[in-house]
């Protein structure tokens, strides 16, 4: 009786290896929950349908930015060849690329000029493009327009408005919340400080310039909006996105720093206190600077080992479509990477925030520096720019010591001082 | 009869082996490679400058490496002061419970739950009561006027350190009771009852008679204890991610952020042979001194 059952098993297991698939399979790996996760199955599989001679697995990876590079990292340092497509975040790109996991993409003739520039020397190493934007997010001023008549045209000004709002009848008891928890967030947050006072983390040569003069009026704002006008409460050095976002959607803040995706999440009136009570601007700036928002968004890239190199471009190809980067924004709220499509109607409809007021934050969006060692850099600075705002050191000894450090890896990094490969 | 003997130390060689080759390939295998590990430069975000061989290299940078000994110094004052504390109130538990009272059983068993929870979970549990806005903390500070703003715990170094350590002496206070309970149980009551006769008040049967009998059992809860301390790692990383800045960031943390965070491998484990080797010395430590404490028990 049990011998008749293995044999019958053993033919069954025979048959499902006769049957074998000798379709190329490609695997992409991302972000694959919520609306985006849907979208981009969605999306996957109309792509197969169109070719029906691959196949395409979706191999789900964290969704916490960290702990997907940690796992990208550690597949990729092992030479594996899936997942074939990856779902990178834009500070990744260079360091990648540098290390030479994923493949440079100027043999496909990427058709870089239509998508923001900005976008495009995220993804640029070396003078070679690594991978292509698939949607971007910019910083943005969400602020009240029950409590204000205009946005704030100078950083003082939005000082001086959020102290009124906060002093007047039922005033909110937040003027401003950022994200100044210890962790990539803060930098974003600081990247915009930065832009507003004329200042950078690594100037175009590459070189550290986080402790200038204009550098510490930026964080000493930072610091004095917590401590001396207390706009910002001292909480907001332990938010993230989403703290500063319920706060904001109680009707507990007048300015909120955030990304796009907190719009359609605030416009929710079920949900949502301030639903149709705000708007959105760029982040203001002070005299000698420039309004600021930083860059964020995902690329998709090749795997630099995997064996379908074309096919992978194929998917990358169709992903960052007009079509699809339509889709996608009607679906999640992502902006697109082309340019092309913020002249197009449909995406005025398919998305929740007015296209006149984050235009002109993505035309003045900057990305984080663009070098191979960006994490660790920007784990240093974390920690000096917390240790300065949680008043355990000056602005400035901050941002010396947070200089000296950045430096001394950068030159024990095996890169030179511009930061290529030596 | 020799060739009997022989034959007996083969066959126990033979019977250990097995459980030495287990030990071999979980402890001391782990342990051969993270030694080799921290004598190379091995950082898999800079695959370009391979693995070379840099020796002592990784220990020279960490005498210079300010985060470091900052770690050291929050990871003892982390494990001084929660096991002293932990000390303390789990003789007070212990001696309550030792007493002979209705429901004796039902406070044992209630003293245990802190020590059952996952220390994730106690760690997210003390995260909401010290919440700013909606934690139960500051709602008791301000309603009952000690402080009148609510305190923004996790912002400052020294109120950052209060949640962390209560959740620690709350979460281990229980074990530490019990191992003491158990000690209080050898006590033969003979010693209280000639220590009544002879006229001996509460105070001094405590000071002469309890504590140096129960000597051996607080020898074996500092080792647990501090131990454990040293290597406290989830609770910190729950509950303060080491911050403000690193200033409660214990070595263990640093340790983790270093290999995982920043994937710099070499270095990473050169800190984590640092906390071996610390451990493995108060461990050598205790050891010696519980020799000598468990001979001063028996004395009597």
């Amino acid at each position: 009786m049990s011998f008749v059952f293995v044999i019958v098993l053993l033919q069954v297991i025979a048959s499902c290896a006769g049957e074998k698939d000798t379709r190329p399979v490609i695997t992409y790996s991302g972000s694959a929950v919520g609306s985006q996760g849907e979208t981009v199955r969605r999306q996957i599989a109309r792509f197969q349908k169109l070719h029906p001679e691959i196949v395409v697995r979706v191999q789900p990876s964290p969704d916490d930015a960290t702990q997907r590079h940690q796992l990208f990292v550690q597949w990729l340092n092992a030479h594996v060849g899936d997942p074939d497509v990856l779902e990178l975040d834009v500070i990744w790109t260079s360091e990648f690329a540098a290390a030479g996991w994923i493949l440079p993409l100027d043999s496909y003739a990427p058709a870089s000029s239509e998508f923001f520039p900005a976008a495009i020397e995220a993804n640029t190493w070396d003078h070679r493009l690594y991978a292509i934007p698939w949607y971007v997010g910019v910083g943005l001023l969400y602020w009240r327009t029950d409590l204000l008549d205009h946005a704030p045209r100078s950083l003082d000004e939005l000082v001086r408005q959020a102290e009124q709002a906060m002093r007047g009848k039922d005033g909110p008891p937040y003027g401003f919340v950022w994200q100044g928890a210890r962790y990539e967030g803060l930098i974003t947050t600081f990247v915009e400080y930065l832009g507003a006072f004329g200042a950078e983390i690594m100037n175009d040569e590459g070189e550290v310039v986080v402790d200038t003069p204009q550098a510490i009026e930026a964080l000493t704002f930072m610091g004095d909006e917590i401590i001396r006008n207390h706009v910002a409460p001292p909480e907001v050095l332990t938010w993230h996105e989403e703290e500063t976002r319920f706060a904001f959607q109680n009707g507990n803040a007048v300015f909120m720093r955030n990304w796009p995706y907190a719009y359609s999440l605030l416009s929710d009136s079920s949900r949502s206190r301030v639903a149709g009570k705000f708007a959105v601007a760029t982040m203001p700036a002070a005299p000698g600077g420039k309004s600021t928002s930083a860059l964020g968004g995902a690329e998709l890239a090749i795997n630099a080992h995997g064996e379908h190199p074309d096919i992978a471009w194929k998917l990358i190809e169709y992903l960052t479509a007009p079509e699809q980067q339509l889709e996608r924004a009607a679906a999640t709220g992502d902006y697109p990477t082309r340019r092309a499509l913020y002249d197009d109607p449909r995406l005025a409809s398919a998305l929740a925030v007015p296209l006149d007021q984050v235009r002109s934050a993505i035309e003045s969006a900057v990305p984080r520096p663009v070098t191979p060692i960006y994490t660790e850099l920007s784990g240093l600075l974390q920690v000096q720019l917390h240790r300065a705002l949680t008043g355990q050191t000056s602005p400035a000894d901050a941002l010396h010591e947070a200089a000296r450090q950045m430096k001394a890896v950068i030159r024990d990094s095996g890169l030179d001082e511009r930061g290529a490969l030596r | 009869m020799r060739r009997s003997n022989d034959s007996d130390a083969r066959l126990a060689r033979l019977l250990v082996a097995p459980a030495v080759g287990v030990i071999a390939l979980v402890a001391i295998f782990p342990l051969g490679w993270t030694l080799w590990e921290s004598l190379h430069r091995h950082d898999l975000r800079l695959p370009w400058l391979g693995q070379p061989f840099v020796g002592l290299g990784n220990y020279a940078r960490l005498l210079h490496d300010a985060r470091f000994w900052g770690a050291l110094g929050h990871t003892a004052f982390f494990t001084i002061v929660s096991v002293a504390l932990e000390l303390v109130l789990g003789l007070i538990f212990a001696l309550a419970m030792n007493r002979t009272y209705r429901g004796r059983g039902v406070v044992r068993v209630a003293v245990l739950v802190p020590w059952a929870i996952p220390t994730v979970v106690a760690a997210l549990l003390w995260r909401f009561l010290f919440d700013s806005q909606a934690g139960i903390a500051n709602a008791l500070l301000v309603g009952s006027g000690i402080v009148d703003h609510p305190v923004v715990w996790f912002v400052h170094t020294a109120t950052a350190w209060v949640p962390v350590i209560l959740a620690d002496v709350w979460k281990t206070t229980p074990f530490v009771a019990l191992l003491l309970l158990a000690g209080l149980q050898n006590i033969d009551p003979a010693l209280y009852e000639a220590a009544e006769v002879d006229g001996a008040g509460a105070w001094r049967q405590l000071t002469r008679i309890t504590i140096p009998l129960l000597k051996p059992a607080i020898l074996l809860v500092l080792i647990f204890r501090t131990l454990d301390a040293f290597r406290v790692f989830d609770l910190i990383y729950v509950l303060t991610g080491g911050g403000p800045g690193t200033s409660t960031e214990p070595i263990a943390l640093y340790a983790f952020n270093t290999l995982l965070q920043n994937l710099r491998f070499g270095y990473g484990a050169a800190i984590s042979v640092v906390i071996f080797a610390i451990t493995f010395g108060l461990a050598l430590l205790y050891i010696k001194g519980l020799g000598a404490g468990g001979a001063a028990g028996t004395e009597p």
